[in-house]
Formats: structure tokens, C-alpha cells, sequence
């Protein structure tokens, strides 16, 4: 493997230069590095630095949305390559993200999505406004393992609470996970409401929902045949 | 206390402009075109319809408001505002450069500082904190400083108009959260002045109004301008942008966008009845914190922007100063609540908000309040003129006394000593007597305070048979939501 081209793809993301990234993908496939070991060895590599630096407090948001650009031109380059050699990349985890009933604030969730989505989830964000029985609708659809509710009004968060109980009697609840965020939430109030976790910021809702994915998984093996998506790891 | 005539700190003393009369004009042709080309988001059919009736353009629920509607509409509106207490003197005047300090409002947690704990506020807090801002002497006026965590949360608020107007004579700013809210306040507030009529002739309470963007209005933010402007209730109109989010990044483009949303209030307010009371922000232009996903409130870049703006258009405003983004009560939150309370007052801010705000606004300190107390006791000096009487320069005394010999003595200094400034927490003893009294910092100096002013002070309460029907409307309140 060539250390050089990995550079390549690691710096592009982290320099948030999307026209770079495609090309350093395409330098890969010509130089028969396998797609995915283009994704985790070379661009994911860059992106976790770069959310370090941001969890860190020495990069800007902008910086991450940059590299999450570059991330997704890679991704634009790359993800054709798997499916001709009929490859699934693993993700990470499927989510279902949304701000609750009554509530239009989106920008943290925004952030919440854009993170999750450049940290490997497959994330369906339904919006604002979003009723209960939307959200049920759409974890069935998408077999979603993780439901993420947001709220900014000490008046809307008991949404959380409400689509929490509408997923349990839907029977969708256990598996899925719900985890909530927002200004006026806390992690008391999560416990409260039956949430699987609660996260202050952005960062650290992915590092929860990988700990989420990483109990289910546990959970999952233990009743499970063994299943192909341990091999398709490497 | 009672006063006859509103107080007001002396105009004639300099002030600060942030801006240059050609750069405030090219914000203002900003904003203003913004209105004309882009116009505003409005979901309220009524508004439309004035606007629609005074000749803006209006397509669905966008209004595109046409310059000459702006100008009648500051020419319209009234330049001051007097805010009275709660036994109707009239008490702070709106207008020109004077300010004033008040509390901040809906703090969610207090940092306790008989624990150190950060905790969720309760009504416990939110009488303490409101008792002391009726005693603390520099604080003007009365925000409900907390969000108590032991009532039902969507009638909050109600208990906060009733706490406010029960334990503070001072003028009062009303948040609330959705026009039922504000309905019910606007009815406890004007069952203690004495009916709506003599509400609406001396004010104690004036309406916070949030407005979640400057071109895309609440609705509940529209009907409740509306009911303000028909009742003659001073509107605090605030639309917030956020640079970099719901606004350019850049400073000019936020305030251009933020000055559209302030314009078109009062373009509403005056057609909905021409001369309602409007305040507008003497803040905004902040972006988010980038690294952080905070929205700071002591920055430095926006300090005087929006209130020069508002000063040239001869609005009474709405100030943001004392706010700390530090998470205790330390050298930052002492330092940020310093500058930016000396910015918005050297701008002239009229009601400068949110002394004792901790954690960008997240967590209110009681100590912070005494210690945003002090600094304004200081400021108020800084901004006092200089008397140049003939007993201030006491020439006589000086040529009497001649070029040597003491004054300390004289008939002059034992008549005088007690008009200069003194402070209440600030130390000034020397390296023992420092050390003797305990060594301590002006935190634990201020904590001291809060402890003796609680003690020592009762907030005068409302006569009883005032208080029963202020009660009533609470529990009628309650019992519709089946509480």
C-alpha cells in the first residue's frame, strides 16, 4: 500500500478540500487500492482528526463541514466502486433523526446528522415539527437502530417523552435506542423519559450512538447465528 | 421608593457612538432595502392585511415594505417611554441617552452559593433572587431572573408575572411564552395598577415580544405586538439573528438583516394603532461561537451597533449588557459584566438587561447580581456631570486658605465628604485591615451581601385585597389546565 496516497486522502479531508479528496479517490482506484480500504485507512482517518480537533475546541464547526464536504465527494467517487465489486460498506448504524412536535429549531440536529453521517451512520432526517406518529412511520421504513430527538423549548421537550412511548407500543422499542439533545435537556431528564442516552453536544452524540450500535450489537450476538457482517469488516 | 419625577442619568454628559454617521446610513439603506426587495415572513393574516391596506406588497404571507412606510413609521412612533413602579410615579424614562440596569430573565439553573451547586432553579429562587433585586439599589428594574423546575412548565410563566408583580415595586419586563401567557400577565399587571386604563397611562410592566428571526416571524410574536400596540402596552420587539447561522457570518450583513425584523415591527405596531409604545434591541449582531456552538452574550464586536441605530432613529431600546459566558462567578464573569455594562450605558442603552446572568445565560447567580450592582453604582458615577458650582469649586476657600494648611477640617469638606463616590464591595483597606476582615475576594464579599439583604429586606407586598384577585386569575389559570 502506498503511504503516499493515503496522505492524500487523509490531508484532503482534513484541508476540507473537496476537489482534492476527489481526486485523491480517484488516484486510489487507479492505483487498484480497494474502495473501502480507501474509506477507512485514507479519508475516515483524516475525518476523525479533524472531529478531535473540533471536540478539542481548536477547530470551527466550518472547518467540519468543509471536511464532511470532502468526505462526501470521496464517498461520491468511491461508493459506485463498491457496488460494482458488490461490496456493502458497513454502516455504522442506521438513525432516524428529527426535531419533536411543535419545534422548528434545527441547527444543532443539523450538526447532529452531518456528524453522524460523515462517522459512517445511514441517517434520515425527517426535519422540524415532527409528529410521533412520523417518527414511528420512518424507524419502520428505514429499520432504523437509533431514534435521535430534538428539542430547544422547555415546552416541547415532553415530545421527546411522547414519541418514546408511541415507538414502544408501536412495538418497534426495545431494539431501537432513542437518545435525546437539546438546550433544556439533561441527562436526568433523560433517565426520566426512558431515553437510551443523552448527549450536551454534537461530538458527543456520536460517540453515543456508537456506544448505542456497540450494546446492540453485544446484544444482538448473543441470541445470533453467526452472521456475514462480522467477515465483511476487513 | 416613590418618586415624583421619572430618574434619569443627566444627558448632558458625552456619550460613546459605535458608528459614524455614514456607516449607521449604510446600515439603515441596508435594512431598509432588505425590507423593500426581500421583505418579511408573516403567518398572521390580520398583519398582512395592514400592511397590504398601507400599500406594501404582499404575496401570500410575504410583505415587501416599501421605504416611505418604514419612515412614517419612526416619524409615527413615540421617542420615549416612561416605565413607572408598581404605585404608579412614574419612574425610568426611555428616551434620549439615558440607562438603566435590570435583572435578566428564565435562567434554568442557579449557581448556589451557600452549596456551590449548579442546580435547577426553583420557585424558592426565583422569590429570592426577585427580593433581592427589589433591595439591591443600583438595579433599576425587573426581569424574573429564573425558570422555577417545581411548577407545571408550560405555566411557568404565569407564576412568574405573579412573583414579579408581588415582590418588586420596580418596573417590570414580562417574558412570556406564547400569547395566552402574556394575556394572563397583561391581567395580573393591570388588576394591581388599578384597571387597564390606568395601566395603559402609567406602565410598570412593559412585554418582552421574542422574535425567532429578523425576516421570519413567530406567530405568536405578531398577535402579541398587535394586543400591545391596541392596549398601549410598551412592546419590547426582539428579533434575534444569529451571524453565521440565521444571518450572515459577518457583522453588518447580521445587523441588516436583525435592523429589517426591528423595522418592520414598528411598521406593524403603528399601523395596528398609530403612537404604540414600541422598544426596540440596542443589541445584535453576534454570531455563534464557531468552536463551540455557543451564542455568546460578551462579545465585543455588536456593543453600541444596534443602539446607535436605534438612537438615530429616536426609538427607546433595549440593551444586553452584564451577561457573562463564564460558568462561575470569577474574574471573567466580573470582567465581562464590567465592559459591557460601561459599553451599553456610554451608548445610552435605556434598559440595559440581564445583570446576573452566568453560563451565556443558562445559569442566574445571586452574587453576580450584587456584584452587576456595584458596577452600576460605579457607572451611574462615571456618567454623572461635573458640577462646576461656585460651591463645588469653593474658589473662595481656596484663596483663603492660600497655598498650604489642611481642608480636611474645613466647614466645607464636613458638608461635602459624603457626595463622592463610595463602594459597597469593592475594597479599598489597606494590606491589614484587608487581611483582619478576612482576606476575602469580592465574590465572598458579595455573597456576604445577598446573605444581609435578604435578611434585612421585605419586598413591600401588594395589598391583600389586590393580591387575592391577582391569585385568583393564577388558580383560574391552573384549573383550565385541569391542575
Amino acid at each position: 500500500m502506498n503511504d503516499t496516497e493515503f496522505q492524500a486522502m487523509r490531508q484532503a479531508v482534513i484541508d476540507g478540500d473537496a476537489d482534492a479528496a476527489e481526486a485523491a479517490a480517484k488516484a486510489a482506484i487507479a492505483a487498484g487500492i480497494p474502495p473501502l480500504t480507501a474509506i477507512d485507512e485514507g479519508f475516515m482517518v483524516g475525518m476523525k482528526e479533524v472531529g478531535a480537533g473540533f471536540a478539542a475546541g481548536d477547530l470551527f464547526l466550518p472547518d467540519m463541514m468543509l471536511a464532511a464536504r470532502a468526505m462526501q465527494r470521496a464517498l461520491g467517487v468511491l461508493e459506485p466502486e463498491l457496488k460494482a465489486s458488490a461490496i456493502e460498506r458497513t454502516v455504522a448504524g442506521r438513525v432516524v433523526i428529527g426535531t419533536v412536535a411543535g419545534d422548528i429549531h434545527e441547527i444543532g440536529k443539523n450538526l447532529v446528522g452531518m456528524l453522524l453521517s460523515t462517522s459512517g451512520f445511514e441517517v434520515h432526517d425527517l426535519g422540524v415539527n415532527v409528529a410521533p406518529e412520523r417518527f414511528v412511520a420512518a424507524t419502520r421504513e428505514h429499520r432504523a437502530d437509533i431514534v435521535g430527538l430534538s428539542a430547544l423549548l422547555t415546552t416541547t421537550m415532553t415530545g421527546q417523552r411522547t414519541v418514546i412511548a408511541a415507538l414502544t407500543e408501536a412495538g418497534l422499542r426495545p431494539p431501537v435506542k432513542v437518545m435525546v439533545g437539546g438546550a433544556p435537556v439533561t441527562g436526568s431528564w433523560a433517565n426520566e423519559i426512558g431515553a437510551d442516552g443523552y448527549s450536551e453536544d454534537a461530538m458527543g452524540a456520536v460517540e453515543l450512538a456508537k456506544r448505542l450500535m456497540g450494546a446492540k450489537d453485544r446484544a444482538g450476538a448473543a441470541g445470533a447465528v453467526g452472521t456475514a457482517a462480522e467477515g465483511a469488516a476487513r | 421608593m416613590p418618586r415624583e419625577t421619572p430618574r434619569e442619568t443627566p444627558r448632558e454628559t458625552p456619550r460613546w457612538d459605535r458608528l459614524d454617521p455614514a456607516t449607521a446610513a449604510r446600515l439603515e439603506e441596508a435594512a431598509v432595502g432588505i425590507l423593500a426587495r426581500t421583505g418579511v415572513q408573516i403567518p398572521v393574516p390580520e398583519a398582512l392585511a395592514l400592511l397590504r391596506d398601507a400599500g406594501a406588497a404582499v404575496d401570500g404571507s410575504r410583505a415587501r415594505i416599501p421605504e416611505r412606510l418604514v419612515l412614517w413609521a419612526l416619524d409615527t412612533a413615540p421617542k420615549e417611554i416612561v416605565l413607572h413602579d408598581r404605585t404608579g410615579q412614574p419612574a425610568l424614562r426611555l428616551a434620549g441617552r439615558n440607562h438603566f440596569f435590570g435583572t435578566g430573565s428564565d435562567c434554568l439553573n442557579v449557581l448556589d452559593h451557600r452549596t456551590g451547586e449548579r442546580r435547577r432553579a426553583t420557585t424558592a429562587d426565583l422569590r429570592e433572587g426577585l427580593a433581592l433585586a427589589d433591595a439591591l439599589p443600583n438595579i433599576d428594574f425587573v426581569m424574573s431572573m429564573f425558570l422555577p423546575a417545581d411548577v407545571d412548565q408550560t405555566l411557568a410563566d404565569r407564576y412568574q408575572a405573579a412573583e414579579l408583580l408581588a415582590r418588586t415595586r420596580k418596573p417590570i419586563v414580562l417574558v412570556t411564552y406564547d400569547l395566552a401567557g402574556m394575556l394572563d400577565g397583561l391581567e395580573m399587571a393591570e388588576i394591581v395598577a388599578g384597571g387597564r386604563a390606568a395601566h395603559a397611562e402609567r406602565p410598570q410592566l412593559g412585554v418582552y415580544i421574542n422574535v425567532t428571526r429578523g425576516l421570519l416571524f413567530n406567530e405568536d410574536s405578531v398577535r402579541k405586538l398587535l394586543v400591545c400596540a391596541e392596549r398601549g402596552v410598551p412592546a419590547l420587539w426582539i428579533p434575534v439573528t444569529s451571524g453565521g447561522t440565521t444571518g450572515p457570518i459577518t457583522l453588518a450583513g447580521t445587523i441588516a438583516i436583525n435592523s429589517a425584523g426591528i423595522l418592520a415591527g414598528v411598521v406593524i405596531a403603528q399601523l395596528a394603532r398609530e403612537g404604540a409604545p414600541v422598544v426596540v434591541p440596542a443589541f445584535g449582531g453576534d454570531s455563534l461561537d464557531l468552536r463551540t456552538m455557543v451564542d455568546p452574550y460578551a462579545g465585543p464586536e455588536p456593543k453600541g451597533v444596534a443602539a446607535s441605530l436605534a438612537h438615530r432613529w429616536g426609538l427607546p431600546m433595549f440593551s444586553l449588557g452584564a451577561g457573562s459566558d463564564s460558568k462561575t462567578v470569577d474574574e471573567q464573569s466580573a470582567a465581562e459584566a464590567g465592559m459591557t455594562m460601561l459599553a451599553d450605558a456610554l451608548a445610552g442603552g435605556h434598559l440595559i438587561h440581564d445583570c446576573g446572568y452566568l453560563e451565556s445565560g443558562l445559569t442566574g447567580s445571586l452574587v453576580q447580581l450584587a456584584i452587576c450592582d456595584e458596577l452600576a453604582g460605579w457607572i451611574n458615577a462615571l456618567v454623572r456631570p461635573v458640577d462646576v458650582s461656585d460651591e463645588a469649586l469653593a474658589l473662595d476657600l481656596v484663596e483663603a486658605h492660600g497655598v498650604d494648611g489642611s481642608y480636611l477640617e474645613t466647614d466645607h469638606t464636613f458638608t461635602h465628604y459624603r457626595e463622592r463616590w463610595y463602594p459597597t464591595l469593592i475594597d479599598r483597606r489597606g494590606y491589614e485591615g484587608w487581611r483582619a476582615g478576612g482576606a476575602t475576594t469580592m465574590a465572598q464579599r458579595a455573597a456576604d451581601r445577598v446573605e444581609e439583604l435578604l435578611a434585612s429586606h421585605t419586598p413591600t407586598p401588594l395589598p391583600p385585597d389586590v393580591e387575592s384577585v391577582v391569585r385568583a386569575v393564577v388558580e383560574r389559570v391552573q384549573a383550565a389546565a385541569g391542575l
